[in-house]
């Protein structure tokens, strides 16, 4: 599949976000992780391009999922790994995110994946040193991977993105798999409708290519190709952003009579990890048409493809 | 010792005076001036030849930090007084967020005396408001003026009770203290690191929103009208804010506003990939706000614009933009910011001039900020349009965060005076 994109130079030193990505890039890094997918899938080791290179993981922000996904993608294509899960208490004493990407970077490491609690954070950290920096989540800010493995889900279930309608629905405002996921299938031809209560719903969605932002889930999934249910941080309730659980799943809740307003054959989506009865009902986390394990297991196929193209080594 | 500068394109914003002249000094006094080529006072003991340069009256900036007393690694007077100079500035207000506060009489004359001391340009403590600029209990209003402090303010965080802030003013009306406010609502805008907007809202920052602005504006004019208190909005962003004070003066209130060089320049794109150089409270707004300000520059509707110097060294800004501090290092690049809007045509150079010469001076009642008989020799000779990149590493302030690093600008600074002394020379 690759070989269609023979003369196709992947030309960026990082990956910091969807925004500066084209069309083509991505083609080819989802191109590139269904080979990984289905290596996978077949049993079969890939090569280890990544052997004698070392990827370090830098996690100020606590995280299970995305830490092990990229982890394991490292190994597989047989590099070294070191995470450092620093949290986002032990790194307070002091030391900068600047003076930690400093330190790291003497040691020469091949690709840095960092996961910081403020957005930008990985754009000040690929300021300051030498070799690729894989955005893990920066703030509120953008999830570049989380992203590109919901297309690639996309792609492999429904055969295509272009034309699409996806309806992603929850907090919007600080969420960065809102703005990755808006902008990239955006770009890859779909119509993206957001959702959310309107305290949760930032100006300007239509910058990022979302067609519509509105407050009426109902109205809003008919013709839905694809459901897409974001976390809802429990911290929001304090804020006087939203009046409670219950009134949230009353308007914004996935139920099963709801998707039956979204076209029969829709699939459900989640970035994890969920909070079951308020963002969605167990039931349809776990039916037929969540392909929500199925995100995980292609995180892990995205993450092997981005490493390949930044630290596999350009001949 | 008497000086004469002759030659010069004198520039007197307080009377519209632009013409070729010249001005005779005297034990650190404009004696004289006249306009007219050729134009020599026989008693002059050394003649300056401006060869055709600019000779304005020196800024006056009404707001200004410095880190003494407390964070001297930050900014000195000295320091602080050796950077404004070099941009034209000979006379400033510093704020009394320092460690610690300067909110009692002891700590004003502190400041007066290391001034008098330290720096060659002349610097007026501005008085906390509060003690402890806690917002809580109002300071010694009447003895901090008495001991020379020319204004009174809570700095970068403003009262929040609307009860301390009225009698706090009801206080300072009777002692005919001059009151300083930032117009913000801070509950709005609270963990806020830039303007809201959608750029904001794509980079993953929290928002700092216009109406913040408007509110608290809309708290302090009113109680200025009310209270009959002398005050000064501090850092004004929107039209809108302006015409909130429009409406209380046309009721009788004494309000006058300010707005910072910086505001003038950059708007919220300029932050663009979380440059935190560019991270200042209030926060630059969208190009239609900028635009609007100079507007209201030119119609005379702002009273002056002042440096807002906030020093941050690397450890404050070297950060993620969420957690970098606020602030801009802005005293050696006020009067090139409006020169630089004068040669691209947003300005006339008697319109910026008047807002950092006489517009201050009449806030404060300062007998400097203009070419008169008698005032003190407090001038600057500039080149209105030569143009410099502006390089941090440059800056003779102690901090180099300005956010004009790595501009082009037009105008410089070539000698300055104060009374009737050379305390710069480019």
């Amino acid at each position: 599949m690759a070989a269609a994109h023979a003369d196709y130079i992947f030309r960026h030193d990082h990956l910091l976000g969807i925004e500066g990505l084209h069309p083509l890039d991505i083609t080819h890094i989802l191109d590139l992780a269904d080979t990984y997918a289905e290596a996978t899938r077949a049993g079969r080791r890939p090569e280890p391009i990544l052997t004698g290179k070392t990827v370090v993981n830098l996690f100020f922000e606590n995280s299970t999922r995305t830490l092990s996904s990229f982890e394991i993608a490292a190994r597989r294509l047989g590099a070294d790994v070191v995470s450092m899960p620093v949290g986002n208490s032990s790194v307070k004493k002091g030391e900068t995110l600047i003076d930690t990407a400093m330190t790291l970077n003497a040691m020469k490491p091949d690709a840095l994946v960092i996961r910081h609690s403020a957005s930008g954070g990985a754009k000040l950290l690929s300021r300051k040193v030498d070799c690729p920096v894989i955005n893990a989540g920066d703030g509120t800010h953008e999830h570049p991977t989380q992203a590109l493995l919901d297309l690639l889900t996309i792609r492999r279930t429904k055969g295509r993105i272009e034309g699409l309608k996806v309806v992603i629905c929850g907090d919007i405002a600080h969420s960065r798999v809102a703005r990755s996921t808006t902008m990239a299938l955006h770009l890859m031809g779909a119509r993206v409708h957001l959702c959310g209560p309107r305290t949760l719903i930032p100006p300007g969605t239509d910058t990022w290519g979302a067609e519509s932002a509105g407050t009426d889930f109902d109205s809003a999934l008919p013709g839905a190709d694809v459901v897409m249910m974001l976390r809802l941080q429990l911290e929001r309730m304090n804020g006087s952003l939203l009046p409670s659980q219950r009134e949230y799943f009353r308007y914004f809740g996935l139920t099963a009579d709801r998707l039956a307003l979204a076209k029969d054959e829709s699939i459900v989506m989640h970035p994890g990890p969920m909070n079951r009865g308020v963002e969605i009902e167990s039931s349809i986390a776990d039916g037929e048409r969540s392909v929500i394990t199925q995100q995980v297991e292609m995180g892990v196929a995205v993450r092997e493809a981005v490493l390949h193209l930044l630290a596999g080594g350009r001949a | 010792m008497s000086i004469e500068i002759v030659n010069a394109r004198l520039l007197d914003p307080a009377t519209g005076t632009d013409a070729i002249g010249g001005v005779f000094i005297d034990q650190g006094v404009i004696k004289d001036f006249r306009t007219g080529t050729g134009v020599s006072f026989k008693d002059a003991k050394e003649t300056i030849d401006a060869g055709g340069l600019c000779l304005a009256p020196g800024l006056i900036d009404l707001r200004a930090k410095t880190g003494e007393p407390g964070e001297e690694h930050k900014e000195t007077l000295a320091t602080a007084s050796r950077a404004a100079l070099s941009g034209g500035i000979t006379s400033l207000v510093v704020m009394p967020d320092t460690r610690p506060v300067i909110d009692d009489v002891a700590l004003v004359q502190f400041i007066a005396e290391r001034g008098r001391e330290t720096a060659f340009a002349r610097v007026y403590p501005a008085g906390g408001l509060t003690v402890g600029l806690a917002g809580e209990a109002m300071s010694e209003i009447g003895l901090m003026a008495e001991a020379g402090a020319v204004l009174f303010t809570n700095g970068d965080w403003p009262v929040a009770s609307a009860q301390v802030m009225k009698r706090a003013m009801t206080y300072a009306a009777s002692r005919g203290a001059i009151v300083m406010s930032r117009p913000d609502e801070r509950t709005l805008t609270v963990g806020g690191v830039m303007n809201a907007g959608e750029f904001a809202a794509r980079h993953g920052l929290s928002g700092i929103p216009i109406e913040a602005e408007w509110l608290g504006a809309a708290r302090d004019v009113v109680l200025a009208e009310q209270t009959g208190c002398t005050l000064i909005l501090d850092q004004v962003t929107t039209q809108r804010t302006l015409d909130i004070v429009d409406v209380a003066r046309g009721r009788g209130a004494k309000v006058f506003t300010t707005v910072a060089a910086h505001s003038l320049f950059f708007n919220e794109l300029d932050v663009g990939d979380y440059l935190t150089y560019c991270k200042v409270n209030p926060p630059f707004r969208a190009e239609l706000a900028r635009k609007t300000l100079i507007h209201a520059l030119q119609e005379g509707a702002i009273d002056a614009v002042v440096s807002a110097h906030d020093p941050q060294p690397p450890e404050e800004k070297r950060l993620p933009f969420g957690e970098a501090s606020f602030g801009a290092a802005g005293l050696e690049t006020v009067l090139p910011c409006l020169l630089t809007l004068v040669e691209e045509g947003e300005l006339s150079l008697l319109e910026a001039l008047a807002a950092v010469t006489i517009g201050p001076a009449s806030i404060l009642g300062l007998p400097q900020g203009r070419i008169a008989k008698g005032a003190p020799a407090d001038l600057i000779l500039f080149d209105a349009g030569k143009p410099w990149l502006c390089d941090r590493d440059h800056l003779l302030s102690r901090s180099k965060n300005s956010p004009f690093d790595g501009r082009r600008l037009q105008g410089r600074v070539m000698r300055t005076f104060v009374g009737g002394k050379t305390v710069f020379e480019r």
